[in-house]
C-alpha cells in the first residue's frame, strides 16, 4: 500500500504579486532543504513562479491560495490549492487566456509553461471542490551503471525475496540490460530512483535469488490509484524458457495485494514471462516514439475480487464498444444512458492534463462538463501537438455521469476508445488514445 | 454541519483495512449476470438443509415469541451441549455464528502489541478480526496445503497470544491428524492459546482425526470452535459456538455480547444436535459428489486438492475472479481463491449430483471458451 512517508511545509498567501518572493524562497529553499540539486530547485520555483503570477493576474489580491511543499525521497511535490469560489475553474484549463488581447501572446499561458519545468504538471479537482494543482520535480539520479551488472546464470532452486537496495541496483540495471525500453517504466534507467521509490513505500519488488545469493528474476508493483495495482515484469535473467520463476513471482505479487483495497492489478508493460493465464485481456494501446514509430502493446488486468456487478454510465455513442467490452470480458454491468433534458449546463468545460515529457504523453482527465467541451479538446489537442508529445490519451470515468458527455467530442476529435479499466475510476474507465 | 475529521479520528489499522463486501442477494446477482438460477456452491452450505427436527422447530415456531428477548447465554443449548460431549456448561460460549466467537477469544487475549499466529491460506476471519482491531496477524505459510506446525512454533514470540489453526483447514481439506495436534500442542506447552477452529469437524470420516472435545482436559489451554452453519445448515440463523476449560472459558465470556443468538436459532440448534441421521445422509451426498468431482477434474486433466470437509479446491488455467464471472452467467456460483492468496484456484462446495453435473458442464462451458494456446 501506498505510504506517504513525505515531510512536509506550507504556506498561506493572498494572491498579491508582492508576495512573489516569499512564495520563490519558500519552494526554492524547501526544494534544496529535501534534497533537489540547485537546478532543479530553480526549475521548480520558476514553475511555482509562474503559477504565482498567472494566479495573480486572474484573480484580486484579497484572495489566498496555499502552496503545499513535500518530500516523497525520489522527488519533491508542490501543491498549491484554491477554495473553488475564489476562481473561475475555466481558467485552469491549458488553454486558457487572460483575455482577448493577449491570445497570441504564448507567455501568458501560464499552467503550460510551468509545465516544462517539471516533471509532472496535474490540475485536478481539490478538497471541499476546489483545485488542485500538483508539480512534481524529481531528484537527479545517474544512469546504471554497467559494472553493477551481473552474470546471469539458471537457478535450479531458488526462494523468493524483498531486495534490499544493493540487490535492487542490480536488478534494475539488469532490466536494462535483457529488455527493451518499453517494457520497463524510465524510472528503472535509474537504480538510485527504484531504490528511493521501493525505500519511500511507493514501489514494491520482490526478487528470485539462489542459494548463492545471485538474482534469477524480479518484479515490481505500485498503487496507481486507491484501486489499481501496476505491475512490471516479471523479469527473468537467464532462465529456462517456461520457467517455474515468474508464476512463483507473480503469485507472491498478487498474495501480497489480495487482502488490500486493490480491486484490480494491470500490467500495462507486459514481458513474454508474464504468466498469462493469470490475466485478462483488456485490449491493445499504441506508444509512439518519438520518430512516430508505434509499438502495440496489450493491456493485462486480474480482477482481485469477486465482482459484485455494477453500473456504467454511457454515451450512445459508447453504447456499442461497452457492450462488445463488458460481453468479451463477462463484466456484469448495467448500462445507463446520460440523456440531455434541456437542463442549463455550465458554459464553459474543464480538462485535467498530466503531462509526462519523459514517457513522451499526456493523459487528458475531464474536471468539468460544460457547452465548448469540443473547442475545449480542440484547444488543448493543438498545444500538445505543438509541444511533440505523441500519446496523448483520454481516460473517462463511467461513474461519473457528466463525464460520458465527452463521449461525442472526443469522437469527433479522433479518439478511439481502446480500454476499459474495471473499477479503474469510481467506476469503470474507458481509455482513448488519439488517432491510434 | 462540518464533516468529521475522519483523517484524525479512525486509526490507522483501520484505515489499512478493506471492508469485506458480501455477495449481492441472489436475485440482483441473476439480474446481473443474466441468469435464470444460481446454484450456490460458493458458502459450503448443505444443500439437504436443516435436519428434520431443526426444520420442524422453524415452522413451528410461534410469532409471538418473536418479541421476547432470548436466553442470554443459550442456556439449555450450553446444557445439551454439556450432556453429548461430557463437559460442563460453562466450558461453553455460543455465539452469532464462529465469526462472532472468533472476535470474542481475540478481544479477551490480546492487547496493544500483541500478535497471533495462524497460515496465510486458510479461513481469513482469524486475520480479519486481529488486523481490525490493531493487532499483528503473524500468517504462517502452509506445506503441501497443510498447516505447517514447526514454522508456527517458530513464529511465536512472547507477544504471541493464540494461535489459531483450522482442522480440517478451509479451503484446502488438509488436516492434522491426532498425533501431529498433540505433538504441537505439548510443544506449545500451554503458553498460549490454542484455537482449533472444527467447523468441519462432523463431516470428517478418518479415523485418526482428532477430536477437539476430547483434549480438553489434558490441555486446559485449548479452546474449540464448532458451528451449525455448515453441517446443520443453519447459517441462515448463524449461531456457533466455543468450548473451552473454565477457566479460559470464564475469561472470554467477559468480552461476550450477551443476547447476540435469537431464539429460534438456540432451539433449530438443540433440535439439531438429536438428529444423527442427517449426519449419516449428507455424509453420503459429500462421498458421492467427491467421487464425481474428483473424476470429472481427472478427466478434464485439471489439478485438484480433495481432503476433508464438504468442499474441493481446483487449480484452473485462467483467473480464478473471470471464472466466478463466467460461471455466474452460466447460473453457477462457485468461490474464487484469490482472497485466500490462491490464485487461479476455485473452491466448490460439494452438494447435490445434479448440481455437481451443472457445475462440471458450466466448467467445460468457459474451458472450451478459452483461446487456444497459440492461437
Amino acid at each position: 500500500m501506498k505510504k506517504d512517508t513525505g515531510r512536509a511545509l506550507s504556506l498561506s498567501v493572498y494572491t498579491e504579486i508582492g508576495f512573489l518572493p516569499m512564495c520563490t524562497s519558500f519552494v526554492e529553499h524547501g526544494a534544496l532543504a529535501f534534497g533537489l540539486d540547485e537546478r532543479g530547485a530553480t526549475a521548480l520555483t520558476l514553475a511555482v513562479e509562474e503559477i504565482f503570477s498567472y494566479l495573480c493576474r486572474i484573480s484580486s489580491p484579497d484572495r489566498w491560495v496555499t502552496i503545499r511543499s513535500s518530500s516523497r525521497r525520489y522527488y519533491n511535490l508542490v501543491e498549491i490549492s484554491c477554495p473553488v469560489q475564489d476562481f473561475d475553474m475555466r481558467l485552469f484549463n491549458l488553454t486558457a487566456r487572460v483575455s482577448a488581447e493577449d491570445e497570441t501572446a504564448l507567455e501568458q499561458m501560464g499552467l503550460l509553461i510551468a509545465s516544462r519545468f517539471v516533471d509532472r504538471l496535474n490540475v485536478t479537482q481539490g478538497p471541499d471542490n476546489g483545485i488542485l494543482l500538483s508539480l512534481v520535480k524529481e531528484k537527479s539520479y545517474p544512469e546504471a551503471d554497467q559494472i553493477l551488472t551481473m552474470q546471469p546464470k539458471e537457478l535450479s532452486r531458488f526462494s523468493l525475496i524483498r531486495p534490499k537496495p544493493e540487490l535492487l541496483k542490480i536488478i534494475t540495471t539488469a532490466i536494462k540490460a535483457h529488455y527493451p525500453p518499453f517494457l520497463f517504466p524510465k524510472a528503472f534507467l535509474y537504480p538510485g530512483k527504484v531504490v528511493d521509490m521501493v525505500e519511500g513505500g511507493e514501489y514494491e519488488a520482490m526478487a528470485a535469488t539462489g542459494l548463492d545469493g545471485s538474482v534469477g528474476g524480479a518484479l515490481l508493483w505500485h498503487w496507481v490509484s486507491e484501486k489499481t495495482v501496476e505491475c512490471f515484469g516479471p523479469y527473468l535473467f537467464g532462465q529456462a524458457k517456461g520457467s517455474a520463476m515468474s508464476e512463483e513471482l507473480m503469485e507472491a505479487c498478487i498474495g501480497a495485494i489480495a487482502k488490500s483495497p486493490a480491486l484490480g492489478l494491470v500490467s500495462l508493460l507486459p514481458t513474454d514471462e508474464l504468466p498469462r493465464e493469470h490475466f485478462e485481456d483488456l485490449g491493445t494501446l499504441t506508444l509512439f516514439d518519438e520518430k512516430g514509430n508505434g509499438t502495440a502493446l496489450t493491456a493485462y488486468f486480474r480482477q482481485m475480487h469477486e465482482d459484485p456487478g455494477a453500473y456504467s454510465w454511457c454515451h450512445p455513442e459508447l453504447e456499442h464498444f461497452l457492450r462488445s467490452q463488458y460481453g468479451r470480458l463477462a463484466m456484469p454491468r448495467e448500462i445507463l444512458f446520460v440523456k440531455d433534458l434541456g437542463e442549463t449546463k455550465s458554459p464553459f468545460s474543464v480538462l485535467s492534463a498530466d503531462l509526462e515529457r519523459s514517457g513522451n504523453k499526456a493523459t487528458i482527465r475531464p474536471v468539468r462538463s460544460g457547452k465548448d467541451m469540443q473547442e475545449n479538446l480542440i484547444g488543448h489537442l493543438d498545444l500538445l501537438r505543438n509541444e511533440s508529445l505523441k500519446n496523448v490519451f483520454f481516460v473517462m470515468d463511467l461513474g461519473i455521469p457528466w463525464q460520458t458527455e465527452f463521449t461525442h467530442p472526443l469522437l469527433q476529435s479522433g479518439f478511439l476508445p481502446r480500454v476499459v479499466v474495471p473499477y479503474g475510476g469510481e467506476g469503470d474507465q474507458v481509455i482513448f488514445q488519439l488517432g491510434a | 454541519m462540518h464533516a468529521p475529521p475522519l483523517d484524525r479520528l479512525v486509526p490507522e489499522y483501520i484505515k489499512r483495512f478493506e471492508p469485506y463486501i458480501p455477495s449481492k442477494p441472489d436475485n440482483e446477482l441473476k439480474k446481473l449476470y443474466g441468469c435464470s438460477r444460481i446454484l450456490r456452491l460458493n458458502n459450503n452450505e448443505n444443500p439437504l438443509g436443516p435436519p428434520p427436527a431443526s426444520r420442524d422447530v422453524i415452522d413451528e415456531f410461534p410469532p409471538p415469541a418473536a418479541s421476547v428477548y432470548p436466553s442470554g447465554d443459550a442456556y439449555y443449548l450450553r446444557y445439551k451441549l454439556a450432556e453429548k460431549f461430557g463437559l460442563h456448561p460453562d466450558q461453553f460460549l455460543v455465539g452469532n455464528g464462529a465469526n462472532e466467537v472468533i472476535t470474542f477469544v481475540i478481544k479477551a487475549f490480546c492487547q496493544e502489541g500483541d500478535n497471533i499466529v495462524t497460515a496465510d491460506k486458510t479461513f481469513a476471519v482469524y486475520e480479519w478480526v486481529a488486523e481490525f482491531s490493531g493487532f499483528e496477524a503473524r500468517l504462517v505459510p502452509l506445506k503441501d496445503f497443510g498447516f505447517d506446525d514447526a514454522g508456527m512454533l517458530r513464529a511465536i514470540d512472547n507477544r504471541t497470544k493464540l494461535i489459531f489453526v483450522c482442522n480440517p483447514n478451509n479451503p484446502t481439506g488438509n488436516y492434522w491428524n491426532r498425533e501431529k495436534l498433540l505433538r504441537f500442542l505439548d510443544a506449545v506447552d500451554g503458553r498460549q492459546i490454542v484455537v482449533l477452529d472444527e467447523a468441519y469437524f462432523e463431516f470428517v470420516e478418518k479415523e485418526d482425526f482428532p477430536d477437539g472435545m476430547a483434549l480438553m482436559e489434558s490441555y486446559p489451554n485449548l479452546v474449540v470452535f464448532r458451528t451449525f452453519s455448515k453441517m446443520y445448515a443453519l447459517a441462515g440463523l448463524r449461531i456457533g459456538y466455543l468450548a473451552g476449560s473454565r477457566e479460559v472459558v470464564d475469561i472470554i465470556r467477559r468480552t461476550c455480547v450477551v443476547y447476540s443468538v435469537n431464539s429460534l436459532a438456540q432451539q433449530a440448534a438443540l433440535a439439531a444436535l438429536e438428529d444423527g441421521e442427517h449426519i449419516i445422509r449428507t455424509r453420503q451426498l459429500v462421498r458421492e459428489g467427491r467421487r464425481f468431482l474428483e473424476r470429472e477434474l481427472g478427466r478434464l486433466e485439471l489439478a485438484f486438492v480433495s481432503g476433508e470437509g464438504n468442499y474441493l479446491m481446483l487449480r484452473l488455467p485462467m483467473s480464478d475472479t473471470l471464472a466466478y464471472r463466467k460461471l455466474m452467467a452460466r447460473g453457477v456460483m462457485i468461490r474464487s481463491m484469490t482472497g485466500f492468496r490462491f490464485p487461479n484456484y476455485i473452491r466448490i462446495t460439494i452438494s447435490h449430483m445434479e448440481a455437481m453435473e451443472a457445475f462440471i458442464e458450466a466448467l467445460e462451458a468457459i474451458l472450451d471458451e478459452m483461446p487456444r494456446k497459440g492461437s
